[in-house]
């Protein structure tokens, strides 16, 4: 092929020949991810909106069934307790996570001797893969020598069977996750550190003390980035999975009972699992997670929306 | 220039791409005898992928059989490979490239095979005369479904009494309890509770295994007449009672905090061993590993209790088997076949299971002289004869009806249905799945 000579002046769209040049090279160079993109997440996204109208088993080609799924679903008990319990995870765990994480962003943002070795410290539960750690909880957890229940006897408290007792199995859950709120809180600490030390400093001088300095200044300060994690947090909550198929003894050959005593572990993403991989009903399960998507997309559409009045972007 | 080193860049990518997915790359080993080869022997040779989930020790017993097989039939050779993900196979069948054999669990048979991701074997079987009949009949059912076979049980596990000798003779019993009404009695008079409630010792766990108390009171999960699935029969009922009743004398609280105190089932802390559990029901493999972690226990194996008004159900029992099974879409099936057919000759099938600590499915390997040396083996083997030994019948929906079964069965013993309402959902929930 030739390269075109200087005389052919034909832009498309605009653009000079040495433009489009730099473009084509550009996609070229964005190819893999555009092609990754296409095949694995376009592709799958439209299929599986496909397949949630239909009755497909992996093996024989999809039956077109129409709403069919959808109607099951509503009638299903199995999804009203997957969707509660994953509903529990995400409005009762997610906030104390969040919660918490500030707290210790707060702390960490003291500076007192050796912080660097605390902040350290607070991060590193968050490099534990979730199998490791969830392993480690059950040690912690257990009724009668783990720590957990070591120090609430201390203390005169009741000790419950926590992973065994269906009252408590999502409460451990919740303790395990904020073990793992490092993470976040890594993210406020960077946050903290870019509110303007001026605002204090004017409260200070004005007489405000400091808890109403943390409520008037750090958190509207912070509001984006709560809001940030607050929507991230959802979205994880909604997909938890792994907690509960380590925690609720999940088997390979489906046979236990994934989820825990009395169903208290059956979260969404693990109901969706089985309908899928045990059961073969890769259809019903499509439209579970199209469902999901509604589900989590009207969420956070409505935290976006209702944001504004909670929300204090810095450049406004 | 340029243009073409882009272009050229964009083409490398593509190979990368497409040469990584490989879905359309035609295997390497089965393409093998096409070739020209110097080595005589080998010249039509096919080679087979098996993959077996089956890992550690236990593969080394498989692997040692393929290498038999291997050195004995040049011209079809096996390439075992250890992949305990069941998962991948679905992923591989349904992608078109499945191993040309594969070993799964008895319950999914029926779900895949109706499916069609297995290849019925009837023809094979009846062309080379394999005869079913041999077959201990509960395992050959769990991979037949309205008289097709669509894979070959290899091993079977079924569960007894195991008892501490120890425990019951300083509570004054010289032997196991033989019905029912024993059993109750004995698990009473055996467990250990603190004034508090606490529990030190029980004589059973009382949500034991449901499926093998319920063929002991005559229980049937499915009726063939009406086509009804029968989570609300008598049989299982009485199946439930007895666990609700031994249940409510503790109590979920203390019951739960009993068990997960409890040490890890393949250790020397596992309840049993350590004297937390009296007694207990479990499978064959139980005796081996009591030699590994605990050589010293006292104990006994013995028949599941059985129910006074129903003594002809004496020695009654659930049966769970492993199978091999030909994939859809493998190129050789026959090659497939011979192997199968191999393995699972009462020979080859005493050598593994024996390996394994896993019961045979085939009468004639029953007498083989290799289970001599695996502990514990005579009382199971003996009670591998049993007419009384069912298996949850075998069914495209097995698994879900399990998997409601079971939940409503822990939803009952802990109270937070009745039995009526939770035997009640499982049906409605599964009856429409009965086609």
């Amino acid at each position: 092929m030739r390269v075109s000579t200087a005389n052919q002046r034909k832009p498309v769209s605009g653009w000079s020949r040495k433009e489009r040049h730099y473009v084509y090279l550009g996609l070229a160079f964005a190819s893999p991810w555009i092609i990754g993109f296409l095949a694995f997440t376009v592709y799958p996204f439209f299929g599986s909106l496909y397949l949630s109208l239909t009755e497909y088993d992996l093996f024989s080609p999809p039956q077109w069934v129409g709403l069919q799924n959808y109607e099951q679903i509503l009638a299903d008990d199995r999804f009203y307790k997957s969707l509660g319990n994953t509903f529990f995870m995400a409005f009762i765990s997610v906030p104390i996570t969040l919660a918490v994480s500030l707290l210790i962003a707060v702390m960490l943002n003291f500076k007192v001797k050796g912080i660097n070795y605390y902040r350290t410290i607070f991060y590193l539960p968050s490099v534990i893969p979730i199998v490791a750690s969830a392993l480690l909880w059950t040690w912690m957890l257990n009724p009668d020598f783990g720590l957990v229940n070591l120090a609430l006897r201390t203390l005169g408290l009741a000790d419950p069977a926590w992973l065994l007792d269906p009252r408590y199995t999502k409460p451990s859950l919740i303790l395990m996750s904020l073990w793992g709120s490092g993470a976040g809180a890594l993210i406020f600490l960077a946050a903290l550190q870019g509110v303007p030390r001026q605002y204090y400093e004017a409260a200070q001088v004005d007489g405000a003390n400091w808890w109403y300095r943390f409520w008037k200044i750090t958190v509207p300060a912070l509001s984006p980035i709560i809001l940030f994690q607050l929507i991230m947090g959802l979205i994880g909550a909604f997909q938890i999975f792994t907690e509960s198929y380590i925690l609720a003894g999940g088997k390979v050959d489906g046979s236990g009972s994934l989820g825990g005593p009395e169903q208290s572990l059956l979260f969404y993403a693990v109901n969706l699992y089985q309908e899928a991989f045990v059961f073969l009903k890769m259809g019903y399960a499509s439209a579970l997670a199209w469902i999901l998507f509604i589900i989590v997309l009207l969420i956070t559409f409505i935290l976006l929306k209702t944001s504004g009045r909670w929300v204090y972007y810095g450049g406004e | 220039m340029k243009k073409k080193s882009w272009i050229w860049s964009l083409i490398l990518l593509f190979s990368i791409v497409t040469g990584c997915s490989g879905g359309n790359a035609p295997q390497a080993g089965s393409d093998a005898g096409d070739e020209p080869s110097d080595n005589p022997p080998a010249q039509d040779a096919v080679t087979l992928d098996f993959w077996y989930g089956w890992t550690g020790p236990e593969a080394e017993a498989l692997e040692a059989l393929i290498a038999k097989w291997n050195s004995a039939n040049p011209d079809i050779q096996v390439k075992g490979l250890s992949q305990s993900d069941y998962q991948k196979q679905l992923t591989a069948i349904t992608g078109g490239n499945p191993p040309d054999i594969a070993s799964q669990f008895g319950q999914n048979v029926v779900p895949w095979g109706l499916r069609g991701a297995m290849m019925p074997l009837d023809d094979y079987i009846a062309k080379d005369g394999v005869d079913l009949k041999d077959f201990v009949p509960a395992a050959l059912s769990t991979s037949q479904h309205e008289g097709k076979t669509y894979a070959i049980p290899t091993a079977m596990h079924v569960s007894m009494l195991f008892y501490n000798k120890d425990i019951l003779q300083e509570a004054g019993y010289d032997g196991p309890p033989e019905t029912i009404s024993d059993l109750k009695e004995y698990i009473k008079k055996l467990s250990v509770a603190q004034d508090d409630g606490r529990l030190q010792r029980l004589g059973l766990w009382p949500g034991m295994d449901a499926y093998t108390f319920s063929y002991a009171f005559n229980g049937s999960f499915y009726d063939e007449a009406t086509q009804q699935v029968t989570p609300d029969h008598p049989g299982i009922q009485s199946a439930i009672k007895l666990s609700k009743e031994i249940w409510d004398q503790y109590g979920s609280d203390n019951l739960d905090r009993f068990s997960s105190g409890l040490g890890q089932y393949m250790s020397a802390q596992n309840p049993f061993f350590s004297g937390k559990y009296a007694m207990t029901i479990d499978g064959e493999w139980l005796p081996t590993f009591i030699k590994q972690y605990s050589p010293d226990l006292n104990y006994g194996i013995a028949p599941i209790p059985y129910d006074e008004s129903n003594p002809e159900l004496k020695n009654s029992g659930n049966v769970t088997t492993s199978v091999f099974y030909i994939p859809k879409g493998v190129k050789n099936p026959d090659a497939s076949w011979k192997f199968i057919k191999w393995i699972t000759e009462p020979e080859q099938m005493a050598e593994f299971t024996a390996a394994l600590g896993n019961l045979p499915t085939r009468n004639s390997a029953f007498s083989n002289p290799l289970y001599e040396d695996v502990p514990g083996f005579k009382e199971f083997l003996d009670y591998s004869r049993s007419e009384n030994l069912k298996s949850f019948p075998a069914s495209s929906y097995a698994n879900e009806y399990m998997t409601e079964f079971s939940a409503q069965y822990d939803a009952i013993l802990r109270g937070t249905v009745s039995m009526e309402e939770g035997l009640d959902k499982v049906k409605a929930k599964i009856q429409p799945l009965v086609k």
